[in-house]
């Protein structure tokens, strides 16, 4: 398990470390980056991009897995409560997820030359659990009305690259402001607006605001369709 | 409870006295279907029962609602006298379970695995000792080694370790010997044996009538979920020898040789 989580930390920070990298370069030809958000936003885009990718691509498909090859079967027939059997993969998700966020931020801020404090340090890490809880859950939705481990592969990558994309594409608007706007209460929109915001040193916005409650109601809403029809076994 | 004539109609296996496992009246239904279909039977401290019968007769549905996996329309299935409907880990506690498929973490050695499982069964398990355990079942070189990289024989004997690591009152063994060769099917009837010799009562499943005749001291025969007959297997033997659809196959003597 703990092996295997390092290699999927490590396939989890090499698409925003990536991104980083792309947006840096960039920066310093002097597009300015994505949009007008600068630095910050760019971060942002690391940072839900990597909580993004441990979710779909790591904690749903190992999940599927998993149920497949009969490990749940054989860890519910131990004296382990269910709720612990899920509880340890979560908990492992979170603390890959504030590993994912340290290592972002640090590298983001050198490249990109900023700075943070204490508390907005603590702020970041707090978005990061919630951002990889709403994800998470996005996860679990997966894996709990898809039951072959191959079609949550096939699915995971797909909503991956959906969310990828409307995540740049709608930040760059060029695509016109409806599609900006949907993109923008998508959920790795609402996640980056959060994100963008901590980072902040001004006022908060209503928008702020709004990203909070639709990241708390994408949770509820995934989780719930996730734990309601999540089946232990594959057949 | 069954009644008498519940029992002369063989819904209930006779319940020995000081039984580990009492199972009453348990029905199982998927959808419109019912795969078991009022089963009752018990087992008592020491002693090996085996469920025979074809695929599909509810032997694994049956063992998957005493494991806490399944919850049954109706019944009861008490282990050593906790109410394991209503109190399943506290019943786990006392089971010990071998399933069908290995299931096992793929990315784990042997070792790890075992002293993983061990851990959660409340059971400290030094690398020595978990070394030592492996050792008994002729493992011990297997130690580093992926779950995948065993024979099958090999995997099974380790399951049953696994199974057994905290010495439980009753133990679960799904079809343990299916798809085994003879050499190692008997090499793990001999680990059953060892196990029940410890004091273990144990429950299996099996197709089989060799090896319920080999392991078992009392069998329970259902089809279709329902209990077709018990008893030991010579009291089956004795009672069924005459049955017109009890068929002997056996391959053709060879031709006598002239000169």
């Amino acid at each position: 398990m703990i092996l295997r989580s390092r290699q999927t930390l490590i396939l989890n920070l090499a698409v925003p470390i990536l991104m980083l990298i792309i947006t840096n370069q960039a920066a310093r030809r002097g597009g300015g980056g994505f949009g007008a958000g600068g630095p910050s936003l760019m971060i942002a885009l690391a940072l839900s991009y990597g909580l993004l990718s441990s979710a779909l691509l790591g904690y749903s498909i190992t999940v599927a897995r998993d149920r497949e090859a009969g490990v749940f079967q054989r860890l519910r027939v131990t004296p382990t409560p269910t709720w612990a059997i899920m509880s340890s993969r979560l908990i492992v998700q979170f603390a890959a997820a504030i590993v994912t966020a340290i290592i972002v931020i640090v590298v983001g801020g050198i490249m990109h030359g900023l700075s943070y404090g204490a508390g907005t340090y603590l702020l970041i890490f707090a978005v990061a659990i919630y951002g990889a809880a709403m994800f998470l859950g996005i996860g679990q939705a997966v894996v709990g009305l898809v039951r072959s481990s191959t079609a949550v592969n096939a699915l995971g990558r797909v909503l991956y690259v959906v969310l990828l994309l409307l995540g740049i594409l709608g930040i760059s608007g060029a695509l016109g402001d409806t599609f900006t706007n949907i993109a923008k209460w998508s959920p790795v929109g609402a996640l980056m607006t959060l994100f963008t915001a901590v980072q902040s040193t001004t006022a908060w916005t209503s928008d702020d605001g709004w990203a909070i409650v639709a990241i708390g109601a994408y949770l509820v809403v995934f989780a719930g369709i996730g734990i309601r029809w999540f089946q232990w076994e594959a057949r | 409870m069954s009644t008498p004539s519940e029992q002369s109609q063989g819904r209930h296996a006779s319940a020995p006295e000081g039984a580990v496992l009492e199972v009453a009246d348990l029905v199982v239904r998927y959808g419109a279907r019912t795969a078991v279909d009022g089963i009752g039977f018990s087992i008592a401290r020491g002693e090996i029962l085996g469920l025979l019968g074809p695929n599909g007769a509810g032997k694994t549905t049956t063992l998957s609602v005493i494991e806490g996996l399944r919850s049954p329309v109706s019944g009861s299935v008490n282990v050593d006298g906790i109410d394991a409907l209503r109190h399943p880990i506290d019943a786990r506690a006392r089971m010990g379970v071998q399933l069908q498929s290995s299931g096992f973490q793929p990315e784990l050695s042997i070792e790890q695995l075992l002293r993983l499982y061990a851990g959660l069964y409340g059971v400290h398990l030094s690398r020595t000792a978990a070394r030592e355990a492996l050792d008994e079942i002729g493992l011990e070189q297997e130690a580093s080694k992926r779950l995948k990289g065993l024979s099958g024989g090999q995997a099974q004997r380790f399951s049953l370790l696994i199974a057994t690591l905290h010495d439980p009152l009753l133990l679960l063994l799904d079809e343990p010997t299916s798809g085994l060769d003879p050499q190692s099917r008997r090499s793990l009837w001999q680990h059953i044996e060892a196990s029940r010799r410890q004091g273990g009562s144990i429950l299996l499943t099996t197709h089989s009538m060799e090896e319920a005749q080999a392991v078992c001291d009392r069998i329970v025969i259902i089809d279709h979920g329902r209990i077709v007959t018990t008893g030991s297997p010579a009291e089956l033997i004795a009672t069924h020898r005459a049955d017109p659809r009890v068929l002997a196959i056996a391959p053709p003597s060879p031709a006598p040789r002239s000169g």
